[in-house]
């Protein structure tokens, strides 16, 4: 008499795969960080111990003081009227540079704001502001020593 | 009745896990892709910007990271070949800064700020960066939204 064979199933044992997933799953989360990757660039002149000199009464002297407070020529200025004023002198002279001073006392954030709405002249004022220079502290006493001296 | 009732095979209960490998998996696909391990770890709320240029991702980045007022301002410095470490002194930035400089005339460097840091502190950095001759930098930070304007 023949049996009827009760075959058993070949199959591929996976649930152990899951486990090393979420291991790996783990590994991942704790060792990655999803980096800041995006900001505001700025070139150095290439020759940084002999900048070209910029006169103050040549270009927009933009001063960012303690608290966001804005001087721009020496004349307190709020914010939105920053980029009208300098698309002005721009189309005027469209190599003017525009020198952008901060207190030390002031935060980055006062500094950064400022500096960000200098980038935007093209897309709100259709222009471009071909020099922003960001003097240090100690490149401007270094003026102040040469002109007083 | 009774009795054929009595012959049901009763099904197992059982929670149908197969598709959880292929979730598990696309995970680890994102994860493997968007793996990046930083190099510097320090916590900073970064200043809202509008624009926001891509920090060059096939370049090895130096970084220089300044944490908050609350953490003490702590200066931190990579060359991006190592974990960043902390630097105590203004001189300690420049003679980091123009080791790596001397290494590789093109670095780029990113500074990574809290917003609240007072300018003076970016401005020595700044100062350092002058000093050792860096060409690019990039300023880290978040994207501005229309509730922050």
């Amino acid at each position: 008499m023949k049996l009827a064979k009760r075959e058993t199933e070949s199959e591929i044992f996976t649930g152990s795969m899951a486990d090393i997933s979420f291991l790996l799953i783990i590994y991942f989360m704790l060792t990655s960080v999803f980096s800041a990757t995006r900001g505001l660039d700025f070139a150095l002149p290439e020759d940084s111990t002999n900048p070209p000199e910029i006169k103050q009464e040549d270009s927009i002297d933009v001063n960012v003081r303690a608290g966001g407070v804005l001087y721009v020529d020496g004349e307190e200025m709020p914010l939105d009227q920053l980029l009208p004023y300098v698309a002005d002198k721009i189309r005027q002279n469209p190599d003017k540079p525009v020198i952008l001073r901060t207190d030390p006392d002031a935060t980055y954030e006062n500094m950064i704001t400022v500096f960000d709405e200098l980038r935007l002249a093209k897309e709100k004022e259709h222009i471009e502001i071909k020099t922003i220079s960001i003097p240090t502290q100690r490149e401007i006493e270094n003026i102040w020593t040469r002109l007083l001296g | 009745m009774a009795l054929i009732r009595g012959r049901q095979k009763k099904a197992g209960a059982q929670i149908f896990t197969a598709s959880m490998a292929d979730i598990v998996f696309l995970l680890i696909v994102f994860f493997v892709l968007t793996y990046n391990v930083e190099k510097d770890r320090t916590q900073v709320q970064l200043p809202k910007t509008n624009v926001r240029i891509e920090v060059p991702k096939d370049e090895k980045l130096a970084i220089i990271s300044i944490a908050s007022p609350d953490e003490g301002h702590v200066i931190r410095v990579s060359s991006g070949d190592e974990m960043s470490l902390p630097v105590s002194s203004d001189e300690e930035i420049v003679t980091f800064a123009s080791n790596v400089v001397a290494g590789n005339p093109q670095q780029k460097f990113v500074i990574k700020a809290d917003k609240s840091v007072a300018y003076e502190r970016v401005d020595a950095v700044l100062d350092a960066l002058k000093q050792a001759k860096a060409k690019v930098i990039f300023l880290l930070s978040d994207q501005k939204t229309i509730k922050d304007s």
